[in-house]
């Protein structure tokens, strides 16, 4: 029984992993329509600036909270400069925001070198109930995720700026006809997703340790998350982030892990392509 | 890159009379392969052997080069065929002892095909036509799933790969490293080239560039699109399996990143850097990127991939056609197809 506990535990806060690095991904691509490659290299970039306030000599926590706003405003900048133009044709933004991607993990690998760089909880030890331990680290993941999650839903369906949003979505011409500036709200919203996965990146790096590569591995992860809940709404895609990260976290207790990650995969795939509408189907929050 | 130049212009289906417009792309062609002729006589043992490894890699480009540049199909998954038709030669030379050329080539080449024409077939037919970014990502997760497998499977040596392979041999001849195998690959390079060139030109190739351009015109047209597509897929996963064969024997082993996401993506730069739909592109392509590593890796081995971005990067924004596109012009990029009707039965046709 304790161990079933402790099982749920790590399912669950896996789980809330994914859906934090999913859910800048699944903004960019329900509210602009583009696939964002870069988005893991935003969350490399997030856990390396929590990295460099920490060996500054600051405490953790100062560069988890200053790595958004960093990856944020570079989200900003990269959207005004280049991405912007990319937004007639869905697969050269792929592959633009790849080559983004490539320049930002090849400058962070040469900054960092080869290494496994691991930077401490800010808040460590464990929450013992009974005689099982949960991590109070991956407790406050899941506190947070839960606690963003939130914010990003009333911020889309409860405020002026979220209708600004989904409106420029929707339709845009109307939206620029209504006094929309479509221009600063993709701008905003790129940022915004960006911000997101810095959060996520500063995050989870006591979890997985700085390594050039930490982004490659959820944006695979991600994309396929975001396709499987569907594109278009903001509930699909936490929705996919939910059931991937579940999958992902609870079958490796059952199957050998090798097995179990691809065959998480492979069910994902075969799922989109008899259902490509995904989960949940339709535009809007 | 197409999509960014919506009407191309095709030229129109007449010949007038019998004068011939000067053509930039067989002189191009002409001058690459007289250089890949002549190369291994003022290279050095050393460079014969990584110049081979180029051209291996230059026939791997040309399968990313049917797909995307010809049918408009993003395969972020090409690796899945060059890597698999490596193994399976790999294996089939470790476990059965055959190394004979006459049969490992067409097996790495059926491998390619098979697994093209499964993971193909899966992701482009159905009821339902799917969407680009669907295909992208199914073949980009079908790249990540097949490093993983590889890696996790003891039989097929787990991370280390599958090493110390036979040479191929023809008869009681051993192909190994050198200008051999250099004329050996440069001459399948060309045959290979030569299919693909026809393949394209013809009216099948007129109906993929169609789809690349418009597919729903071409779907009203009463095209089966998606069966075209999956035919060119499979198609391009036999070129990529052949390559992926040559490459084996031509290392001497094989490990996982063969069949992984930067393989994949790398093969993706190269037909971008060069120019996709050109079919030399790919070949200038990866020529290019590889002789720029190869002559930075001693010296700034750690800002090259750097640099690759950010010129990957620079083509994406201003030359969407590539680096062939400074010297060859839209329209003969596009090019003609099939027999051209003279002008007489132009009704008719």
């Amino acid at each position: 029984m304790d161990n079933l506990f402790v099982a749920l535990f790590e399912i669950l806060s896996f789980g809330a992993i994914v859906v934090l690095v999913v859910l800048g991904l699944g903004i960019i691509a329900s509210m602009m329509g583009i696939f964002n490659f870069a988005q893991g290299e935003f969350v490399l970039l997030g856990a390396y600036v929590t990295y460099i306030v920490h060996s500054a000599g600051a405490p953790v926590w100062i560069g988890m909270v200053a790595a958004p706003f960093a990856v944020g405003a570079l989200g900003f900048v990269l959207e005004r400069s280049i991405v912007r133009r990319f937004y007639a044709a869905p697969i050269v933004a792929m592959l633009g925001t790849y080559a983004l991607g490539l320049i930002i993990r090849e400058i962070v690998r040469g900054l960092i070198g080869g290494l496994y760089l691991s930077v401490p909880e800010p808040l460590g030890g464990s929450v013992n109930i009974g005689t099982m331990h949960f991590s109070s680290w991956r407790l406050v993941i899941i506190l947070i995720t839960a606690l963003v999650m939130i914010g990003s839903y009333l911020l889309l369906a409860r405020t002026a700026f979220g209708l600004r949003i989904r409106a420029s979505l929707e339709n845009p011409a109307l939206a620029r006809a209504s006094g929309i500036s479509t221009n600063a709200i993709y701008g905003a919203t790129f940022a915004f997703g960006a911000a997101l996965a810095g959060l996520a990146g500063a995050l989870i790096v006591p979890v997985f340790s700085l390594f050039a590569d930490l982004g490659l591995r959820f944006l695979i992860q991600g994309f396929v998350a975001v396709m499987v809940g569907g594109v278009g709404s903001f509930a699909g895609p936490v929705a996919g982030a939910g059931v991937i990260g579940t999958l992902a976290a609870a079958l490796p207790w059952i199957i050998p892990p090798v097995i179990a990650d691809v065959l998480v995969f492979v069910l994902a795939i075969i799922f989109i392509k008899f259902r490509p509408q995904g989960l949940i189907s339709g535009k809007g929050v | 890159m197409t999509e960014t130049t919506p009407t191309t212009s095709l030229p129109l289906p007449v010949r007038v009379g019998h004068q011939r417009r000067w053509q930039v792309l067989p002189i191009i062609e002409i001058v690459v392969l007289a250089i890949a002729v002549l190369l291994p006589f003022v290279l050095k043992d050393y460079l014969t052997i990584y110049a081979t490894r180029v051209l291996i890699l230059c026939l791997f480009a040309l399968s990313f080069d049917l797909v995307w540049g010809y049918a408009g199909i993003m395969s972020f998954g090409q690796a899945v065929f060059f890597g698999t038709a490596g193994y399976g030669v790999a294996l089939i030379a470790r476990d059965l002892g055959v190394t004979s050329i006459l049969l490992v080539l067409p097996a790495g080449l059926l491998i390619g095909f098979a697994f093209a024409l499964l993971l193909g077939g899966f992701l482009l037919l159905g009821r339902h036509p799917s969407s680009v970014i669907f295909v992208s990502l199914g073949t980009l997760t079908g790249s990540y799933a097949a490093d993983r497998v590889a890696r996790g499977w003891y039989y097929l040596g787990g991370q280390n790969g599958i090493p110390s392979i036979p040479p191929m041999s023809l008869g009681s001849y051993d192909i190994t490293e050198g200008p051999v195998y250099y004329y050996m690959t440069l001459g399948i390079l060309l045959a290979v080239y030569l299919l693909c060139r026809f393949l394209v030109r013809s009216q099948f190739g007129l109906a993929l560039a169609g789809l690349r351009e418009n597919e729903q015109r071409i779907a009203f047209f009463g095209y089966q699109v998606q069966r075209l597509k999956a035919i060119i897929f499979s198609f391009a996963g036999a070129v990529a399996g052949l390559a992926g064969s040559l490459y084996a024997f031509h290392e001497g082993f094989v490990w996982p990143n063969m069949l992984g996401v930067v393989i994949s993506t790398q093969v993706v730069l190269y037909v971008l850097f060069g120019g996709s739909g050109t079919l030399i592109g790919a070949v200038i392509g990866t020529v290019a990127i590889e002789a720029v590593s190869f002559w930075l890796s001693n010296s700034y081995q750690d800002i090259w991939p750097i640099i690759l971005g950010v010129l990957l990067l620079l083509v994406i924004l201003f030359r969407p056609a590539g680096l062939i596109s400074l010297i060859l012009s839209e329209r003969e990029r596009v090019g003609n197809f099939g027999r051209l009707p003279e002008e007489g039965d132009r009704g008719s046709s």
